[in-house]
């Protein structure tokens, strides 16, 4: 039944919020002019690289590429705070009781949510990828393909639990969203998206170990384009590996508090 | 088929909301087929299903049969029954040549019988309908009406609760009533013991000739005759005046007393009416609303 009720609401998602002329435009084309805008604004560097330290080691990568990842990356982040805004949706349309009357299994419903965003990003993706290889070069350095794999595959699933907590503040509240779009920039910031890690203040850096983010974009930038192997990168695919846990533990306990929480507020309604 | 009826504000649709797990109680417990609604809401779930009033609780983007597929997955519906049950809602609801069409393009009254499909898509043990004709015309509302009555509660025997506005409504459909005010359940019974058990409920009008002061005091006199009201009357039968009395009485059965009062005072009983309340007079007097 958990793999219906996932499926079943992460097509739902995606005929109902994102398959239609509109978003297509803003998933699939918009994304695209953004990788053209972030190849101009950084052709001019284009033969600069940036050094990552990491584990003692100092990685010297392409700019472009560091940059254009982190972009990646961080939409993907973004994609599954907008996760927790298809509840919201469900809200505006009065469907929220129509969901929560039946017993579908609640993880299924988040995971199928994150799901069909995660879906979504799949076309940004592509369109990022595909202005990259048309018009800039990017020095590519993967030594060990197996470790790209996992560092792509532990992002996205840490990120895809972390979205499912995320959408239990909107089963809450109809203010659900606005408390995850004020991790938005805090996020960006932290995660070392646009700078190295190294450059932040120390006193911040236990803030940006709690996000997967900021283990993804390590992972995948020195598997990517640092020649990073699996070794190297065990720390960071460890430690997405126990936010995933974590994290989908997290979303079990938050959906049923959230749930509780407004059937005893009667909240459900509101929108 | 239980009606619950009531004033706006009074619960009707909080205690539905209780009942079907979307609201939890303040205090106390409610139990559906024996399952407590909060302890073993997952299982509740799974025995019931709701249709509200107002064209909520549907996707708007998805068709018809979309709509009811993706609740029948919600569900767990049996995979292979799917098709056949969605089709069949359809047909029964009269939707079967919209089926694959948004419901974005769908009349008031279509979307409102695709939301009876969706309530019905689990095959639910108890359904429940909040004022399921609000805001629909006349015919369709009748035939939903009629739908509910004969196709859900007669012939695959569920068990529905239907809150309502429309006295006629519930008068028409239910077999048990119950009336609540502030929250509270005031009355519950058959229409007809609920009738029996409104003090003066009943009247009796009589048009009569030679009527006299004793037979008034007389019929006052009587034990469940609680006002007797004479009333001038423009007519005469066999030449002679016609007086019309209104006697309220507590029940149906003082009628034979009040004629055989009537019949040894001499008077001579031209015709006589027997009007019990109508569930508009209960819902006044359990409630105390106007």
């Amino acid at each position: 039944m958990f793999t219906r009720v996932a499926m079943a609401e992460a097509l739902k998602s995606l005929k109902v919020y994102f398959f239609s002329g509109r978003t297509l435009v803003w998933t699939l084309v918009l994304p695209l002019g953004n990788g053209l805008y972030l190849c101009f604004l950084y052709l001019p560097f284009a033969t600069k690289s940036v050094n990552l330290q990491f584990n003692a080691a100092t990685y010297t990568i392409d700019l472009v590429g560091f940059t254009i990842i982190g972009q990646l990356l961080y939409s993907f982040f973004t994609m599954m705070l907008l996760a927790g805004a298809s509840f919201e949706a469900e809200r505006w349309q009065g469907t929220l009781e129509a969901l929560l009357l039946s017993p579908a299994n609640r993880i299924a419903l988040l995971l199928g949510e994150a799901l069909a965003n995660a879906v979504n990003y799949t076309w940004m993706l592509i369109a990022l990828v595909l202005s990259w290889v048309a018009f800039i070069r990017v020095s590519i350095l993967v030594t060990d393909l197996f470790a790209l794999f996992a560092s792509l595959a532990l992002s996205y699933l840490a990120m895809v639990a972390l979205g499912m907590c995320l959408e239990t503040f909107d089963i809450y509240s109809r203010r659900g969203s606005i408390f995850t779009a004020w991790l938005q920039e805090p996020v960006m910031f932290l995660s070392g998206q646009i700078f190295p890690l190294q450059s932040m203040p120390g006193f911040l850096l236990p803030f940006s170990y709690l996000l997967p983010l900021t283990f993804g974009l390590m992972a995948v930038r020195l598997t990517l384009l640092g020649g990073a192997s699996m070794h190297e990168v065990a720390v960071p695919l460890v430690a997405l590996a126990i936010m995933t846990i974590v994290f989908l533990i997290l979303a079990r306990v938050l959906v049923n508090y959230a749930e509780r929480r407004a059937k005893a507020k009667a909240t459900l309604t509101q929108f | 088929m239980f009606g619950l009826l009531g004033p706006n504000g009074a619960g009707k649709t909080t205690t539905v909301k209780i009942l079907c797990t979307l609201l939890e109680p303040t205090s106390g417990h409610a139990f559906v087929k024996g399952y407590d609604v909060v302890k073993d809401a997952g299982r509740v779930r799974k025995i019931v299903n709701m249709v509200a009033g107002g064209e909520r609780m549907l996707y708007y983007r998805l068709t018809g049969r979309e709509n009811l597929r993706y609740f029948a997955d919600l569900y767990d519906a049996p995979k292979k029954e799917v098709t056949a049950r969605v089709n069949n809602l359809l047909e029964l609801m009269g939707l079967s040549d919209r089926a694959d069409d948004e419901v974005e393009k769908y009349s008031k009254g279509m979307r409102q019988r695709l939301q009876v499909c969706r309530g019905l898509i689990n095959n639910p043990e108890v359904l429940f309908l909040d004022e399921p004709t609000l805001g629909l015309d006349v015919n369709i509302a009748k035939d939903l009406r009629s739908f509910v009555r004969e196709k859900i509660v007669r012939e695959q025997g569920k068990t529905v609760l239907l809150t309502t506005h429309y006295m006629y409504e519930a008068e028409e459909m239910c077999d048990r009533v119950g009336f609540i005010s502030k929250g509270k359940l005031v009355a519950v019974g058959e229409p007809q013991e609920l009738k029996r058990r409104m003090p003066s409920g009943f009247s009796i009008e009589i048009l009569v000739t030679r009527l006299t002061e004793e037979t008034i005091s007389g019929l006052g006199k009587l034990e469940s005759v609680r006002k007797v009201i004479t009333t001038d009357y423009e007519g005469e039968s066999e030449g002679e005046k016609i007086d019309r009395l209104v006697v309220n009485v507590d029940n149906d059965e003082a009628l034979p007393h009040v004629l055989t009062h009537m019949a040894s005072t001499h008077c001579r009983v031209v015709s006589f009416n027997l009007r019990g309340p109508t569930l508009e007079d209960l819902f006044m007097f359990y409630t105390g609303e106007k």
